[in-house]
């Protein structure tokens, strides 16, 4: 590796729809099970699709440690809990002591912040013809307000911000902090990202897109029809090898590639060459050959473009190695998280080479005849893995992929 | 050409490169050069003009969406549907 800064993961923290906490999650994910069911938290009047990915089991009260934390939008809630979550397995003294706080980062993003928490002020202005709104309403609906509180609550004063790009956010987040420590900026950060933008108004305005599935998420399936909205956060935490080791941390996995590419083409039609360059780009900077992959965690989203795409890129880059990969798409289990799918998925992928086992991909008793490869039919199995990519490719053809190799030895 | 079907060639026309093309019933709309975005905006414009909803999902390949006067048949299906239960209820 030339020398070059090394980045490990020490600690990781979802909320899913799937459950809350890493072990809920994967164990939820070993089984099969499956996470998107009728919409209990916000009215489904008059909408067609009627069904979610909500998560379950989170009461604030109970899930946050932070006091200010109770007063935010759901979707810091999120970010606050698997922060949280992945400090604490770090085992990481927290609050940093003032140098060490100076070299930490905070890259937690979210495809659109706060959007029930406007939801609900539009509705009193417009509606209830209320005089003024909650005055926490923009603290509360800004996409930096997850990152901020995460930072407020571990002492984290280094580079702190929220980024954005759709449902390549999450992966995007972990990517840039991988770089600012490969690169020297800071030595630990806290990274990924949450969504909790499901509400009448947003499932109105997906419906408008006719992307959405009204009975499941089915990928690579031929009775796939669209995709399941859902939220959650996902979180990793990332330190420099060196002092990672040095510290006795646990390490679960080496991060050891990140490609981005844009399509620079449409807003909906993914390119195969933005996807297959991205994955490309991963595979250089890890240095590893497209045969040493074992697992990837796809995009998987249902719609009939992705799928397609996907598997074509796939192809393109892995070439007959492709046919030895193992490919599932978690989402047909936990929805299609949006902004925070890539943090829930990158948490699957470090999970399978720990537990050396592949999650499935449900709903797939019927493949569509141009997707090809192994997706993991319906049962997860075990197998080795040790290096799994994960995949991210968002609306208006932003493509993030990383790539997480074993502990360094 | 009836209301319906002059309505609903108005609205594609808005969304179409050239609007100066010829339009027919029979026109399939491959040939309007209207690419998948563009058809929720043309679906949400036509749901906006008629009062009415469509279950239309770019995901599957919908019969009804094939011609200009398939799209005219199943608007008037749906007018009709939607008047029906309206008078009931």
């Amino acid at each position: 590796m030339n020398g070059r800064r090394r980045v490990v993961v020490t600690g990781q923290g979802v909320v899913t729809p799937l459950g809350t906490g890493v072990d809920r999650f994967w164990a939820a994910l070993k089984n099969g099970e499956c996470g998107i069911r009728q919409a209990q938290s916000y009215s489904t009047e008059d909408l067609y699709i009627t069904i979610a990915g909500e998560i379950p089991d989170f009461d604030p009260k109970e899930r946050l440690q932070s006091k200010q934390l109770l007063l935010a939008d759901k979707y810091s809630q999120y970010a606050g809990y698997a922060a949280q979550e992945a400090v604490a397995q770090s085992k990481l003294e927290m609050p940093l002591n003032d140098s060490d706080s100076y070299r930490s980062a905070c890259i937690i993003g979210s495809g659109v912040g706060g959007l029930t928490t406007l939801e609900f002020s539009y509705k009193m202005l417009f509606k209830e013809n209320k005089r003024a709104t909650h005055p926490l309403t923009l603290l509360k609906a800004i996409g930096s307000s997850a990152s901020a509180h995460v930072s407020i609550d571990h002492g984290i004063k280094g580079p702190t911000f929220g980024l954005v790009s759709a449902c390549a956010t999450a992966t995007h987040s972990i990517g840039l902090t991988y770089r600012m420590i490969r690169e020297g900026l800071v030595d630990r950060g806290i990274a990924g990202a949450a969504e909790a933008s499901l509400n009448w108004g947003a499932t109105r305005a997906w419906q408008a897109m006719r992307v959405l599935s009204p009975d499941g998420l089915f990928p690579f399936s031929k009775k796939r029809n669209g995709t399941v909205l859902a939220e959650g956060a996902g979180i990793l935490m990332l330190e420099e090898y060196e002092q990672a080791k040095a510290r006795g941390a646990p390490i679960l996995a080496e991060l050891i590639g990140y490609g981005m590419t844009a399509d620079a083409a449409d807003m909906v039609n993914p390119s195969i060459e933005g996807a297959s360059m991205a994955m490309q780009m991963a595979l250089d900077d890890a240095a590893i050959s497209p045969s040493d992959v074992d697992y990837i965690n796809a995009h998987g989203t249902a719609t009939t473009v992705n799928d397609i795409n996907e598997t074509r890129a796939i192809k393109r880059v892995f070439g007959n190695a492709a046919n030895k990969l193992s490919i599932s798409s978690t989402k047909s289990m936990h929805g299609h998280c949006l902004g925070a799918g890539g943090g829930i998925e990158a948490v699957a992928a470090v999970k399978a080479m720990q537990d050396n086992f592949v999650p499935a991909t449900l709903g797939l008793n019927d493949p569509d005849p141009e997707c090809d490869l192994d997706y993991t039919p319906n049962v997860g199995k075990e197998r080795e893995v040790n290096y799994a990519m994960s995949n991210s490719f968002a609306f208006g053809g932003l493509n993030a992929v990383l790539v997480f190799g074993p502990a360094p030895a | 050409m009836d209301d319906v079907a002059t309505k609903i060639i108005e609205i594609l026309r808005k969304n179409m490169k050239d609007p100066s093309k010829t339009v027919l019933l029979e026109t399939p709309l491959s040939e309007l050069e209207i690419e998948s975005l563009d058809l929720a905006v043309i679906v949400f414009d036509i749901e906006d003009t008629f009062g009415i909803e469509i279950p239309y999902n770019a995901n599957e390949e919908v019969e009804a969406f094939a011609t200009v006067g398939s799209v005219v048949d199943r608007v008037k299906g749906i007018v009709a549907e939607t008047k029906a239960s309206g008078a009931a209820a």
